[in-house]
């Protein structure tokens, strides 16, 4: 009986075996993306089936095979014709839709930087916890008014969030499935990944990449606040962070530029 | 290139006598094929028993493994905890892949169809073939000895990227055992690999043009060519990363890189996959060319555009180097760069659609036969065509934003490379059994294995893909400790399900391969009424395979052809049998030239 | 001198068809390991392109007299062998035995020559664990020296079957392939001995 709830609920967002809930603004282009190829993937494959089972069916032993080497102009000219007809519409709608969504959406950092509220968060990866860093009220990093967290992203509803992730040891990823958000988090390298939240709430941050015993525990949690509440939470958080800045600690000092990692 | 003396340049030699030249040290190809073949069969075992464990921890998890648990994880209370569950994943993996399918798909059937079935004595070089043997079973010693690592065997995951598998991320003897395993094994498929290239390019009997050949051996000649050619990358990456762990080199680790400059763990990802990527099409060229042969050997039909097909595998094989980039998408890579390769990686499809249009075409108006090798073939046919199709989705860099690293991709590469090629494995043992032991298995037996095969892998793998597609991610010792997968306990579970009966129905192919080894119906020379060149000696061959070299006239697809049916009263002629011009017992017969 | 050169152009050998074999053989096996050093050397290019100084200003500098030294020696060694299988080629089998054995001995001095400039370059402070700069050149170096320690092992094999005149026109496989391999760990020795030292 549960079996078939769940296979009844299968493709609906959030339930059954669907694709986790969006909470994104544009998270919608890569589900939709998704969807569209699945109508052709599965058209193909029913056609591919029937074909089969008709042919071992109808052209089983009592049928005579034909003499046939499939090599006649027109024969070739078929197969040729229906391959580059489905590379063109298949793979091409694939191909043209991915680079639009990527170069407009989810690469145009220009964008995302240009927008006035747009908040910035540093992200240092490790075995197994997620820090994250704001620039606090003085809107620069490395200084004494930087939130530092662990594990706890909170972030504002409508506006532009930008990430730049690194590592500090081995390779993670830094994966919000609710925002279709993921990047590799590499020690040397610093990958910038960003998105805009639609909704309120709190999401799962999940690490992506193998990272060692306790990959699977390397959890985080994404808040995401109204955007006044989230400018009075910052506000807060930032003053109370330069009261307990703790110049002795090197540990929680890392932080680095962000302009000279946000190239355009 | 001098004229060929065929018979000189294969001399008969006479057969060894002693126990350990002939069935330790053997240099016949036939031998060193079995050898490959039990080693594979095995390791198989080890790999899928892997497996279970994973489906285990994911059905129940944290709850004790029976068997396994009380013999192997006794220090855990019988359950896999996360270190332990890290070598889980990694070891099936790398068996699953160096250890099963290579020794098994290329090992063996390359080993034991190439010289068959172009008209040749043995192997090129019989004694680098003894050798290529011996090298891989130095490896296997050396994965045994991984699993005794004092802080468990490897455990960085099959793709092994550092800096997780230096040092750094995990130490140990474990890890570097695996790393060398690796590196001894690709010495022995490339001795393999210059075996089976000289040996298709030099031994083809007279007559055998290359448009003449099986696609068996089509399929194989192109897996030993990118062997050759890529392994020796893995080689120099697995090298590295040996000297890093062993010798405290830096070419992965990002060190002080101020002012010295740091290593780069990206570079082993781009060494890796430069491999890797041909390495899947190392993995399923062999079974697309089994696969072509036998549907049109159980189609009573010519092989449909036998050319397109060839060159479809040559394209892909060509193409398999620069489309490696898709699996390094979310590396932060520059999106330009990204583009490049999803293009390429998209254009790829296009040869496997027409080999794909190819088999549905073969099959179309035949008389088809529903013996076991043509169901292992048809089952590869549709688990290859669901496999091929989600990989659309993983090839564009804006789909794989949400899909890369979910079971989405697992799901794709079980069913592209485990089911496929695993279905073509299966296809050719069930087809040259017969050849190989002189006996006939038993065909009940295998219709239900099968059935049994084709549905629980279908659903097993299907459920892989519906959990990628919910999110889940790989690799998580478990997964509910997210919010998003926990509702997906169920489908796991139903999915495990499937693996444990999956895995229960071997048991019939190990009985009807064992009982038929010794007790099976004698086969004959010929028993599936097939044109290729071993069909025309005895079921097994003797130690030198062909008594004369024989000379080859035609194609390998040769069915269906009216004049043969009208002179020697069948649907098939023999790809070195002379089809007389005249009716005999008339003017004086002479054989036809001869059709491509 | 001009006829000895013009003969060794002139000249067209009457192989086997077993010979030919074994030859393909040697050639893809080349290929093989073409693209492992290829891979090798690729490794090298990023490392330094990425590298903010190369060679990094606080560890040892690279001789170029020593190893220019095992060049010469290593180069000398190839004409050595070659010059062997020409002589087993054009019939003056007494020539061979001598040829081979300065192939080998010059090998053994460029094996000698590699570690003492190893062990001199340790003694100066060059470790493995010093970053990318000592990982590619005792990386590189010591793979190479390895199949410059294979590739005597076939030269001594050679020097045995020479002594015993086992060579001549139509009977020198054998030393052919291991020519073609040497002259392989020649050529992989100038390209390390360029990128490595020179530039």
């Amino acid at each position: 009986m549960r079996l078939l709830r769940s296979l009844l609920a299968a493709p609906l967002e959030g339930h059954g075996w669907g694709m986790p809930h969006d909470a994104s603004l544009d998270g919608w282009r890569i589900d939709d993306l998704i969807n569209e190829t699945s109508v052709f993937v599965i058209l193909l494959f029913a056609i591919m089936v029937a074909w089969m089972l008709w042919a071992v069916f109808r052209h089983g032993r009592r049928h005579t095979a034909r003499f046939d080497h499939g090599a006649s102009r027109r024969s070739i000219a078929v197969a040729v014709g229906i391959a580059l007809a489905i590379f063109f519409v298949v793979d091409g709608h694939l191909f043209v839709n991915s680079i639009l969504v990527w170069r407009n959406v989810f690469g145009n950092f220009a964008m995302a930087e240009a927008q006035p509220d747009a908040v910035r968060i540093e992200i240092n990866a490790h075995q197994w916890a997620w820090a994250a860093r704001y620039a606090g009220a003085d809107g620069k990093f490395g200084t004494q008014d930087d939130i530092v967290t662990l594990n706890d992203v909170t972030v504002p509803q409508g506006v532009p969030v930008i990430f730049q992730v690194a590592s500090i040891d081995v390779l993670h990823s830094f994966n919000i499935p609710n925002m279709r958000v993921k990047m590799d988090a590499v020690p040397g390298m610093i990958n910038r990944v960003w998105f805009t939240p639609k909704e309120t709430g709190q999401f799962d941050i999940g690490c992506a990449q193998h990272c060692g015993a306790n990959h699977y525990k390397m959890r985080g949690v994404l808040t995401v606040l109204p955007l006044e509440e989230w400018k009075k939470w910052a506000a807060v958080a930032s003053a109370n962070s330069a009261v307990a800045y703790d110049p002795e600690d090197k540990d929680a000092q890392w932080a680095w530029s962000w302009e000279q990692h946000s190239r355009i | 290139m001098p004229t060929m003396d065929y018979e000189e340049l294969q001399p008969i030699h006479p057969e060894p006598t002693s126990f350990w030249r002939k069935y330790v040290f053997s240099l016949d190809h036939k031998m060193i094929a079995r050898q490959f073949l039990w080693a594979g069969l095995l390791f198989l075992l080890v790999g899928g028993t892997l497996a279970m464990m994973i489906r285990w921890q994911w059905a129940f998890p944290g709850r004790p493994v029976p068997v396994i648990g009380p013999l192997f994880l006794s220090d855990q209370g019988g359950t896999i905890g996360p270190a332990t569950y890290m070598t889980v994943f990694t070891m099936h993996g790398l068996i699953m892949i160096f250890f099963a399918i290579t020794p098994i798909l290329i090992g063996a059937f390359g080993n034991y169809c190439i010289p068959l079935m172009i008209g040749a004595r043995d192997m090129a070089f019989p004694t680098l073939n003894m050798l290529s043997f011996w090298t891989f079973a130095v490896s296997l010693v050396l994965v045994i000895c991984s699993f005794f690592g004092q802080l468990g065997a490897a455990g960085a995951g099959w793709t092994t990227y550092p800096p997780l598998s230096t040092n750094i991320g995990t130490p140990g003897s474990g890890q570097t055992f695996m790393v060398a395993a690796i590196f001894v094994t690709g010495v022995s498929t490339i001795m393999g690999g210059i075996n089976y290239v000289t040996t298709v390019i030099r031994h083809r009997a007279p007559g055998m043009t290359y448009m003449r050949m099986p696609l068996t051996v089509w399929g194989l000649w192109l897996t030993a060519v990118l062997n050759v050619l890529f392994v020796p990358v893995l080689g120099s990456a697995a090298l590295l990363l040996f000297l890093d762990r062993v010798f405290g080199t830096q070419f992965f680790i990002a060190g002080a890189a101020a002012v010295r400059g740091g290593g780069d763990p990206i570079l082993f990802q781009h060494l890796f996959w430069i491999f890797g990527h041909p390495e899947v099409y190392i993995l399923i060229l062999p079974a697309w060319g089994i696969v072509s042969d036998i549907l049109s050997f159980f189609s009573r039909k010519p092989a449909n555009w036998y050319r397109g097909s060839v060159y479809a595998m040559c394209a892909v094989t060509i193409l398999s180097a620069v489309v490696y980039g898709h699996h390094m998408f979310m590396t932060g890579m520059n999106p330009l760069l990204g583009q490049g390769f999803m293009l390429l990686t998209l254009i790829i499809s296009i040869p496997a659609e027409i080999l794909f249009l190819n088999w549905l075409r073969t099959i179309w108006q035949g008389s088809i036969r529903t013996d076991p090798p043509m169901l292992f073939a048809l089952g590869m046919v549709f688990v290859f065509g669901m496999g091929g199709l989600t990989g659309l989705y993983l090839g564009a860099t804006a789909t794989d934003i949400y899909l890369h690293d979910t079971m989405f991709v697992v799901g794709h590469f079980h069913l592209t490379m485990a089911a496929a090629s695993f279905m073509g494995s299966l296809a050719a043992i069930y087809f040259w059994f017969p050849k190989m032991f002189g006996r006939r298995m038993n065909e009940s037996l295998s219709k239900v294995h099968f059935w049994w095969t084709v549905v629980f892998m279908t659903l097993l793998f299907t459920g892989q893909l519906i959990a990628g597609y919910a999110g889940q991610n790989r690799r998580l010792a478990d997964p509910y400790e997210y919010n998003f997968i926990r509702h997906l306990l169920p489908l796991n579970r139903y999915t495990s399900y499937s693996a444990f009966i999956l895995m229960a129905g071997q048991f019939v192919f190990v009985w009807n391969f064992i009982h038929s080894m010794f007790a099976g119906a004698r086969a004959e020379m010929n028993p599936w009424q097939v044109g290729t060149l071993e069909w025309t000696i005895p079921s097994p061959p003797p130690h030198h395979n062909y008594d004369v070299i024989p000379t080859v006239l035609r194609g390998p697809h040769e069915f269906a052809d009216p004049l043969v049916r009208e002179r020697l009263g069948r649907d098939w002629i023999g790809q070195a049998e002379p089809l007389l011009e005249q009716t005999p017992g008339t003017s004086a017969p002479t054989a036809a030239a001869g059709r491509a | 001198m001009s006829t000895a050169v013009a003969s060794v152009l002139k000249y067209r050998p009457r192989r086997s068809a077993a010979d030919a074999t074994a030859w393909l053989g040697m050639v893809v096996f080349l290929a093989s390991w073409t693209m492992l050093f290829a891979a090798l050397f690729a490794v090298y290019a990023v490392l330094r392109v990425r590298a903010p100084a190369w060679p990094p200003p606080d560890l040892p500098r690279l001789p170029l007299l020593l190893p220019g030294a095992n060049t010469l020696a290593i180069v000398a060694s190839g004409i050595a062998l070659q010059s062997a299988l020409h002589f087993s080629r054009t019939g003056r089998v007494a020539r061979v035995l001598p040829a081979a054995v300065a192939a080998l001995v010059l090998g053994a001095i460029f094996l000698a020559g590699q570690s003492a400039l190893w062990v001199g370059l340790w003694r100066e402070g060059l470790r493995p664990e010093g970053g990318p700069f000592p990982s590619v050149f005792y990386g590189l170096t010591a793979f190479h020296a390895l199949h410059v320690l294979v590739g005597l092992f076939g030269l001594a094999f050679v020097v045995l079957r020479a002594s015993r005149a086992s060579y001549g026109p139509t009977r020198h496989l054998g030393l052919r392939l291991w020519c073609g391999y040497w002259h392989f760990v020649g050529v992989i020795w100038l390209l390390l001995y360029v990128t490595i030292f020179v530039l």
